[in-house]
This record gives C-alpha cells, sequence and structure tokens, in this order.
C-alpha cells in the first residue's frame, strides 16, 4: 500500500504527492474562465448589436399620446352649451395574484358598488389569472376617493368616452365616434381632422412596467395638438323643437320621414338641421336601419319639384323680361319636343290669360316654362339662350348641383348640361319646376335665401366657432365662402311679395300671425319608378320652403321642410303644414316681435 | 511542521475587499430599481436605499468575520470544532426543515422554498453555514482518515463519509429544494476528495455515479426539467417563454453592455427586465453596466483569487490545513462557474449567487470568514515545502513516476 508507506516516509510526502491533483484543479479554473471569457466575447463583441437591437425592442416604448377630441357645442340662444362632451372614466384592474381579496373587496363595496363588474370570488378561483378588471366607467371623483386610501397593488386605467348628453338630439347632424375613436357621419366625420387634434408620440426606455426611465438619449416627446372645441350656430332648443314637432308630423301624415332645416337668410348660419326619425349616438351600434345616419338636409340630392319655379321666376324677373303681372295664355299644358307637361291644378278658371303671380300661386308649370322661354326671347318656344340662362342662373348664380362648403358632408347632385344630349328643351321645361336634377335642402335653402335675401348669395355655415376661454372666437378657412349678389333688390322684393302672396289663404286662415312677414312655396315631387316618372303619383316627395319675419322687415328666418315615405302619397301641401307649426313655433320661441 | 509566521497573501487580501467594494458600488445603483420593481409590481413598500443598506451591513458583518478568521481566531482551534460545527448546521437545517413543514414563522419561505430562519429583521441561512462547517470538517475527517491509511475503504471512509455527505446534501436540495448549495456542496465535496488522495478509479466512479443521480433527480423533478428545458431552448434559439425568460434577460443584458457597458447607473434590465437583478443575476448586471472589459477584470480578480488558493494550498505543508484550503477553493469555484455559465447560458439557472458581489447577508458573511482562514493559513506557508518539492518532483518525468506509483497501490 503506498499511502502508509507515505506517511511514514516524509511529512512533506502528501504536498508532493497531492501536486498533480492540484494542477488539475489549476486546469479546470483555466478551462472554465477560458470558456467562460470566449462566451463573453461572442455575447458582447460579435452578437452586441442583436442584442442592442432587441433590447431596443424590449425596453422602448412607443406611446401615442392622445390629442383630447374636440367637444361640440351647441347655441342656446346666445350661451354656448355643450352638445357632445368627452368623459374620462377609469377602469379599475387587479392582479389576484398580488392583489388582496379583501382590499378589493372592501373598496369595490365602499365605493364602486354600481361599477363591479366582475364575481370577486370566480377571478381569485381562477388559476393563473393576473389581469381583472373589476369595475368600469368609475368617475374620476370616485377613484380620488378610492386614491385617498392609498390601496396597494390596485391599478386604475383611464378610458375616454364620448358622450351625447342630449342623447338623439341632432343624431345625423352629429355623427358619432367608432370604437378607433374616429368620426361617423355628421360633424364628427366631416370635421373629423379638426375635431381630433394631432397625436403626439413617446419614444421612451421603459422599465418592465412601462413606467418611463430618464435612462437613454433617444427619447422623443412630440407633445399632442388637442383637437378644437366647436360652436355650432345650431340653436339646440329651437332644434329639439323643430325635430319634436316633425316627428308629431310623422305621425299623424303618410309621411315616415321628415327633414328640416331653418337658416338664417342673411348670414348663411343654419339654426336647425333635423333629420327624423333620430337615433341615440350614445349607443349607435344598436341602431337597425343604417339609413338614419344619413343626413337628409346636405348628404341627398333630390327634385324639390315646384319649389325650384321660385329660381326660373327670379332669373327671369333678374333679367328684365318678366315682372310679376307679366301674363301668358295657359292652356293647362305644354307639348316640348313631343312630351305633353300638364299642370297640376287643371281647374276652369285657370284656362286662358293669366299673370306670373296666379301662375306661381297656383304653382303652374305652364308658368315656369314661360318664364325659360322669355329667357331665350322667344315667348314662343324654349331655345338655347333660355336654356344656358336658366343654367347660368340655376348652376353659376344660385350655385344648385354643386357642394355649398357647408362644414358637413355633402352631396353635390346634378344640374343637366343646357347643350347636351337629346330632349334638352324638355328638360329644361322640367328643371323649371324642379324636376329632372338633382340637388340637396342645403342647396335649394341657401340660393332661396337670397331670392328673398335681396339677392345675395351667402355660403352655409354650421359652425359659429371655436370655444377657447369660454369664448367664441371664429375658424377661419374650414371651407371656403361666398357671399355673392346675384339678384337686383328689386328682384328678390318681387319675388317677396309673390311668396307672400303664396300664403294668402294661410294669413287668411289665422295660420299665419297678423304682424308678421310670412311667404312660401310647395313642392310635389314625382319619384322615378322604374327608370320613368311615375304618373299615378303613388310615391311623391312633399317639400315646402318659405320665410318669416317681422312685417315690413327683411325676413330673417328661411324654414325648408321635406316630408316622403316610402309608397306613401306626400305632396307640398302636407309638407307645408309641418311648415306652419314650424314657423309659428320660431316666432314663439325667437319671441320675434310683431309690427304693431 | 510548524513554520514561522510571515506576511499574508495580499493579492487574496485585497481581491477579496475589491470584490465587495464593487458589489456595494453596483447595489447602491440598482438597488433603488429593484425597491421600485418591488414596489410596484408587488405592492411592496422598500425605501429606495433599502438595498444598499442592506448591503452594507452585510459587508460591515463580513468584514468582520473575515477579519475575526484572519486575525483572532486560529485555525488550529476552529478546526477543534470541527464535528461540533457540522452536526450544529445541519441540526439547523433540519429544524429548519420542520419548522417549515409546520408552516412556522420563523421559517422564512421565497417561491414555495424555505431556506431562511427569520427573527424579526434579521434572517439567516443555515445551508449557507452547512457549507463552511463541512469544508472544516472534511478537512479534519479526510486528513485523519489519511493517516489512519484507511482511504478508499468502505466500512471505515466510505461509508461514514457517505452518511455526512448524503444526509447534508438530502437536507439542502430536497428538504430546502435549494439545487445551487447543492451544486456548490458537490464541488466542495469532490474537490476536497480529489486531494485527499482517493484512488483514481474510486473517484472516477463515484464521479460517475453522482453525474447519474444528478441526471436522476433532474429528469424526476418536473421544476428542474423545466430549467434544463428553458437552458436547451435558449441556447437552441427557441421561442421566448416563461421559463426562457431569466437565461434570456440575463444574456440581454450582458450583450447590451458590449466593450464598454453602458455606464453606472444606465442599466434598463435591472429596472424589473432581469429577475434576481441584486442577487443571482448580477453578474448580468455587471456585464450591462461595465461590458467586456469589467467582466473581464472581474473574472480575473475571481482566477487571481482561486490561483492564489491553490498555491497558498500547494505551499502549507499541514495537510489538514492544506486540504481546507481547497476546500475553500472547490467553494468559490463552484459558484464563480456555475453562476456565471448560468448567467451566460452555459449551464441551467440553478440558483447561485455569485461571491461577495450579489446582494445577500449569509452567504457572503460564511464566505468571508472562510477566505479569512485561507489568508490566516497564508502566513504559515513554507518556502521550503515549495522548494523541497520543486527538487524531489525534479522535472516532467519525476512527477510521472511519483504518480505512476501511486496509481498502481
Amino acid at each position: 500500500m503506498a499511502m502508509p508507506r507515505n506517511n511514514i516516509n516524509s511529512p512533506v510526502e502528501p504536498v508532493i504527492s497531492t501536486k498533480r491533483r492540484l494542477n488539475i484543479l489549476k486546469f479546470l479554473v483555466f478551462a472554465a474562465l477560458a470558456i467562460i471569457t470566449l462566451r463573453l466575447l461572442f455575447i458582447q463583441i460579435i452578437e452586441h448589436d442583436f442584442w442592442i437591437a432587441r433590447a431596443d425592442k424590449e425596453h422602448t416604448i412607443l406611446e401615442t399620446i392622445t390629442a383630447r377630441r374636440g367637444e361640440i357645442y351647441m347655441m342656446d340662444h346666445n350661451e354656448p352649451v355643450a352638445a357632445v362632451l368627452n368623459q374620462t372614466t377609469y377602469q379599475i384592474v387587479i392582479d389576484p395574484t398580488v392583489t388582496k381579496k379583501e382590499d378589493i373587496q372592501h373598496i369595490l363595496e365602499t365605493y364602486a358598488k354600481d361599477y363591479t363588474v366582475t364575481n370577486l370570488d370566480e377571478v381569485y378561483s381562477t388559476e393563473g389569472l393576473r389581469y381583472s378588471i373589476v369595475a368600469k366607467n368609475v368617475p374620476r371623483t370616485i377613484i380620488e376617493e378610492i386614491a385617498k386610501e392609498n390601496p396597494s397593488a390596485i391599478w386604475f386605467k383611464k378610458t375616454n368616452q364620448r358622450v351625447y348628453p342630449e342623447g338623439d338630439l341632432g343624431s345625423a347632424m352629429l355623427g358619432f365616434i367608432n370604437t378607433d375613436g374616429v368620426g361617423q357621419y355628421g360633424i364628427e366625420s366631416s370635421l373629423n381632422d379638426i375635431l381630433s387634434g394631432k397625436d403626439g408620440l413617446l419614444k421612451t426606455t421603459a422599465d418592465v412596467n412601462s413606467v418611463a426611465l430618464s435612462i437613454g438619449n433617444d427619447n422623443v416627446k412630440i407633445p399632442a395638438e388637442d383637437g378644437k372645441d366647436l360652436v355650432l350656430s345650431i340653436d339646440r332648443g329651437l332644434e329639439r323643437g323643430t325635430e319634436e314637432i316633425a316627428a308629431k308630423h310623422i305621425e299623424k301624415t303618410p309621411a315616415t320621414n321628415a327633414a328640416a332645416l331653418i337658416m338664417n337668410p342673411n348670414t348663411g348660419e343654419v339654426l336647425t338641421m333635423a333629420s327624423v326619425p333620430n337615433y341615440d349616438p350614445n349607443h349607435y351600434s344598436e341602431v337597425k336601419d343604417a339609413s338614419v345616419f344619413i343626413n337628409q338636409v346636405t348628404e341627398v340630392p333630390y327634385e324639390p319639384a315646384s319649389v325650384c319655379k321660385s329660381f326660373a321666376f327670379s332669373a327671369a324677373i333678374n333679367e328684365g323680361v318678366m315682372t310679376a303681372d307679366t301674363t301668358y295664355f295657359n292652356q293647362g299644358y305644354e307639348i316640348v319636343d313631343g312630351w305633353e307637361i300638364k299642370n297640376a291644378e287643371q281647374r276652369a278658371s285657370l284656362y286662358g290669360t293669366i299673370d306670373m303671380r296666379t301662375a306661381l300661386y297656383w304653382s303652374l308649370n305652364t308658368g315656369s316654362i314661360y318664364a325659360l322661354k322669355l329667357l331665350g326671347g322667344n315667348p314662343a318656344a324654349i331655345n338655347q339662350t333660355g336654356r344656358e340662362k336658366l343654367y347660368d342662373y340655376y348652376y353659376n348664380k344660385f350655385r344648385l348641383g354643386q357642394a355649398t362648403e357647408i362644414e358637413l358632408n355633402e352631396a353635390e347632385g346634378f344640374i343637366p348640361d343646357p347643350n347636351e344630349g337629346w330632349g334638352r328643351d324638355s328638360a329644361y321645361a322640367n328643371i323649371t319646376f324642379g324636376q329632372n336634377l338633382g340637388i340637396t335642402m342645403i342647396q335649394t335653402a341657401t340660393a332661396y335665401s337670397a331670392v328673398i335675401n335681396g339677392g345675395t348669395y351667402h355660403s352655409p355655415t354650421i359652425i359659429k366657432g371655436e370655444l377657447v376661454n369660454d369664448e367664441i372666437v371664429p375658424l377661419e378657412n374650414i371651407t371656403k365662402k361666398v357671399n355673392e349678389k346675384i339678384l337686383s333688390d328689386e328682384t328678390s322684393a318681387t319675388m317677396r311679395d309673390m311668396f307672400v302672396n303664396n300664403r294668402s289663404y294661410k294669413k287668411q286662415g289665422k295660420i299665419d300671425r297678423d304682424g308678421y312677414q310670412i311667404g312660401g312655396k310647395s313642392g310635389t315631387a314625382q319619384v322615378i319608378k322604374n327608370g320613368a316618372y311615375d304618373d299615378t303619383m303613388s310615391e311623391t316627395v312633399g317639400t315646402y320652403i318659405g320665410f318669416v319675419g317681422a312685417e315690413g322687415e327683411l325676413p330673417k328666418y328661411v324654414i325648408m321642410v321635406k316630408m316622403w315615405g316610402e309608397g306613401q302619397y306626400v305632396d307640398g301641401q302636407i309638407a307645408s303644414y309641418l311648415f306652419d307649426d314650424l314657423s309659428n313655433y320660431l316666432i314663439d320661441y325667437l319671441k320675434i316681435k310683431p309690427k304693431v | 511542521m510548524k513554520n514561522r509566521k510571515h506576511k499574508s497573501d495580499l493579492v487574496i487580501l485585497f481581491a477579496t475587499l475589491g470584490l465587495m467594494a464593487l458589489g456595494l458600488i453596483v447595489i447602491y445603483a440598482i438597488g433603488p430599481m429593484r425597491a421600485n420593481v418591488l414596489n410596484n409590481t408587488y405592492g411592496a413598500d422598500y425605501d429606495s436605499n433599502y438595498f444598499f443598506f442592506g448591503q452594507l451591513r452585510a459587508v460591515a458583518l463580513s468584514l468582520l468575520a473575515f477579519f475575526a478568521a484572519f486575525k483572532w481566531i486560529p485555525y488550529k482551534y476552529v478546526k477543534k470544532y470541527a464535528k461540533f460545527l457540522l452536526i450544529l448546521s445541519l441540526f439547523l437545517c433540519g429544524l429548519l426543515w420542520v419548522l417549515s413543514m409546520l408552516n412556522s414563522s420563523l421559517a422564512k419561505c421565497e417561491l414555495g422554498e424555505c431556506r431562511w430562519f427569520q427573527f424579526g429583521p434579521i434572517s439567516f441561512q443555515p445551508a449557507e453555514f452547512l457549507k463552511l462547517a463541512m469544508v472544516i470538517y472534511l478537512a479534519d475527517f479526510l486528513t485523519r482518515k489519511r493517516e489512519e491509511g484507511s482511504i478508499g475503504k468502505l466500512r471505515e471512509f466510505w461509508l461514514p463519509l457517505s452518511i455526512v455527505c448524503g444526509l447534508s446534501l438530502f437536507l439542502v436540495v430536497i428538504a430546502e429544494g435549494d439545487l445551487g448549495t447543492g451544486v456548490a456542496l458537490i464541488s466542495i465535496i469532490f474537490g476536497m476528495l480529489l486531494i485527499a488522495g482517493v484512488p483514481a478509479r474510486q473517484y472516477l466512479i463515484l464521479l460517475a455515479l453522482i453525474l447519474v443521480v444528478a441526471v436522476g433527480a433532474v429528469a424526476t423533478s418536473s421544476h428542474r426539467m423545466e430549467r434544463v428545458n428553458a437552458w436547451l431552448d435558449t441556447i437552441s434559439g427557441s421561442e421566448s417563454s416563461d421559463s426562457t425568460y431569466h437565461i434570456e434577460n440575463a444574456i440581454l443584458a450582458i450583450g447590451t453592455g458590449g466593450f464598454f457597458g453602458v455606464g453606472i447607473g444606465n442599466s434598463v434590465q435591472a429596472t424589473g427586465y432581469l429577475p434576481e437583478s441584486i442577487n443571482d443575476s448580477i453578474f448580468a448586471i455587471l456585464g450591462e453596466t461595465f461590458g467586456f472589459i469589467g467582466l473581464f477584470l472581474v473574472i480575473i480578480v475571481f482566477a487571481v483569487i482561486l490561483l492564489r488558493m491553490l498555491k497558498v494550498a500547494s505551499s502549507t505543508p499541514a495537510f489538514d490545513e492544506h486540504l481546507f484550503i481547497v476546500g475553500v477553493f472547490a467553494w468559490v469555484f463552484a459558484q464563480v462557474v456555475v453562476n456565471i455559465m448560468a448567467m451566460t447560458g452555459l449551464v441551467p439557472v440553478t440558483g447561485i449567487t455569485l461571491p461577495l458581489l450579489s446582494y445577500g447577508g449569509t452567504s457572503m458573511v460564511f464566505l468571508a470568514y472562510a477566505l479569512g482562514l485561507v489568508l490566516q493559513l497564508s502566513c504559515y506557508t513554507s518556502r521550503e515545502v515549495i522548494t523541497n518539492e520543486d527538487i524531489s518532483s525534479g522535472g516532467r518525468l519525476g512527477r510521472t513516476y511519483h504518480s505512476s506509483r501511486r496509481r498502481s497501490s
């Protein structure tokens, strides 16, 4: 045995005998540390860029600083009132593995009972659950109360909600916000850019809980530009009243839909814009029939029918080729391009020579066709000059068939070209009484405003300005506005007289009160069925447009209504009843003083 | 044989103090981040300097233990209590196990493993004490067996050794679930057995046996298997998962450091991405902060400590003292290598601290005490031994001769 002998031979022997084995340990040190060093060289030098990129991905949070969306105000007489608001609410979030059950239970029961959305027993019995929203839509005030308790391991998550405090008021005009925060329909859509502002960006190195750190050199912060708070020219009370009255008229007439517009003819400011039935933008997802989203006043071109005689007559009078007293021979119909165009009113007393005032009162198509003939300088027939002049008035002066530049989504519509295509004369005969063209209510009402306001076209607007520190500051350049004199004062005065004359029977019937100047014009449009006008008149669209003001003054308000229903006969007469109620309501609501 | 006292090994002294200082600086920089993470994620309420002061206290206690061992308590005196110390440490480990099963508040558990006694603000990890006691005991035991000539014999040697080592490993690995300390213990045992002169064949058989047991222990434990799988996933670049998270983030920290590091106070991984950033993962944070240069220096310092210990050992004539130093060497070696290899993805994560740098009181105090003893012994090295050895071994041929003779025994 070697071992005992070693001991006996020499006391230093063990050291010598272990020398080689110590070398093994020395070797192990060198080997292990060499391997580690090589590994470090690999990770830190060769793979360095890879890990830097990876760290960038893991550590950098790219956060959008959400711009606050602008709120929308309406007017209440002269004060702005909120119609669309942002509400910040909170969610209460817990991590069941660290949040103490009795803590959260206490907090929910004491403060947020009404907002609790989960069963805590269930949450705490779910294996591996690390994130649970236990309460939703909790108002800030309650969160502040809870925060005073200094709860640990309970988190509050901010959420933004668009709130429409007036419910369905002006819904088609306001629109709503989809789940991505983008405006849909109405002002929310058309002025989405102005309302949404510009989101900012935060790029920063963050800790594991996504809390930004001051470490790192390429941190970026671009602040958000908040959206503008917009003030509409819409009067909240007037809008509410208009919608309620329109809804009542739907109930008692064959019409299923109504649209109404009240505007100031002297400025183009829109005071009410109603599309009934409404919907509640707070719950837009519950809407079954998406057509309620559409703003009937600006987005739907249609044929306002005899209302357009206002424009044909104005054109002829303004050109000096016609007056209210001009006469023509009415035989109840007219043949143009081989088509027979009949008057709707065929009473015997109207046969023979009548003046234009009478033709407008009875809404005779032969009358407006005569105006077109006069525009062409030939009382016997429609000609190119007449067509071109009418087109010039309709399209260039009254701006029918083109966008009005109101701050809403709108349709352009169309006016047929005076010289192209077949049957131009009959087409133009038709557009004198508002058929064979497509124009929107806002186009019609704006043009009509020019007819009665002394002859100036004012682009319509629905925006009063931006609300800055409770002050309304005008907003420039949202859209291009036009203020253009297109008719003479005399033409306008003549037209007003004729419109007032149109309503003489309403005045006699005490529907229009004394001391006020109220004029108007009705229209009943045939609907195109299977590519042609339906002469059976089984479905028609009723329109009425008119103005209201104190007697002896320029009218301050233009009211236009449109009523219709699928498969229903709704004529201008039915629409006129709605106008009657609205005009009287308007006088009461705005307390317009009569001339004593 | 007794040598005259001379100056201690200054290299070990300053390397030890240097590492302690470095650990303190790093904890000072990242401690607040750690506190912040714990406060935010677990609703704790740590002061931002909590960990720094904790480490400062640990360093102070460690210095006390270090100099006590170095200057005041002679090794001769310590070794008289070898058996007592081992029994005491085993008793404490066993007591902890029992307390933890009784759900006593004295047993402090983290992540399901109960490794600490908790007396008010003071916590104590008996496994760290066991490592020291094991080194002291084995140095004494193996020397006695060597003198008796019974090394390698079944009844006199292997049986008592197996009981002591088996019980220790059971209490540490099975009862406390502390695989890291288990690895250190195995390293200590094998390092000391190697030097004690266990016949090569027996040694290799035992090595093979322990490997089989280790593989078996891993394969039968889902928790350990997960770690191994996580490691394999990481090195094979598979999809990230919860279990690969620790290694990935350790390598990410090291990789981000590059050559020069991001500089002190600029560690991002310490802000909560890297688990155990102040204890087991501190090497990765060092890598991020000081880069390759810094890590290379740290490795050099550890290499110097380890090699100096071997040098001191080789010139320490008393065999029990010689063995003691090798035990401490094996202890430090295991912790350094296993910790760093885990952080660099070379071996699976076992949960082992980096000596003198990691946050933690008990481990540093006991290791400091052990190093203090080594330093004390370095005052009694014998120049003659080295000279004699050099002469007697002659050269490569002579050494081969001795070895082959020993192997034939």
